[in-house]
């Protein structure tokens, strides 16, 4: 019981999330559960290693893309301020 | 599945969205397609909770951040008995844990609102009966 009400207690107080580089990679989940859902719902037929392969492949591309955001993004700022 | 009045059809797509409003995956539970709805309904709770658990409870707000609420209560109508719990103000988020938990919450209420449609559109085109049973034959 004391287990489960510190559990329930983690979710009464904002963990510290800083302005790091780091806190970027707090993206990767909604990446992955945006392609998890899109492809669960888009497949026609909806087999376990298709669905899997498709969702990486997905991932992939967002999370790249993201990436290439955040360079470009910083490369701007850096041509800006230097 | 044979429908004996049009009313009916409508009635069953609405029990469609309402479950998966409801219960995130519901939907697709009920038109056959149990592996779509487990997928569903494990992400977008995981997704909320990772929401909640960065952000706190307080990021369910439906005063200060009444836009974000719009896209929570999407992901399942128990936002509102959360938002009970915050009106007194004793769970208070802000800064970028705020920020963050909002989006989280929110997006997994978008990506339900995709279930959801996802869901009555196969109800409404029978292919998640008929892709239900090329499952079952594979």
């Amino acid at each position: 019981m004391p287990e489960w009400n510190a559990i329930l207690a983690s979710f009464t107080t904002p963990e510290p999330v800083g302005t790091t580089a780091l806190s970027m990679v707090l993206m990767f989940p909604l990446l992955l559960a945006i392609a998890i859902i899109y492809k669960t719902t888009k497949l026609r037929a909806f087999f376990w290693k298709t669905m899997v392969r498709e969702t990486i492949i997905l991932f992939g591309v967002l999370s790249g893309f993201m990436i290439l955001a955040i360079v470009v993004l910083n490369l701007v700022v850096w041509l800006m301020t230097s | 599945m044979a429908y004996r009045t049009k009313a009916d059809f409508l009635l069953w797509l609405a029990v469609v969205g309402l479950a998966g409003w409801i219960i995130p995956g519901g939907g697709h539970f009920l038109i056959q397609q149990p592996k779509r709805g487990i997928v569903i309904f494990v992400t977008i709770t995981l997704t909320f909770c990772l929401g909640l658990y960065i952000g706190s409870i307080g990021v369910i707000d439906s005063v200060g951040g009444w836009a974000w609420y719009l896209g929570q209560m999407i992901a399942t109508p128990a936002v509102r008995i959360l938002d009970g719990m915050t009106r007194s103000g004793t769970y208070i988020s802000r800064g970028r844990p705020c920020d963050l938990g909002q989006i989280y919450t929110a997006v997994a209420g978008l990506l339900n609102l995709l279930s959801i449609i996802s869901a009555m559109y196969m109800a409404y085109s029978g292919r998640g009966e008929l892709i239900g049973q090329e499952d079952e034959n594979a």
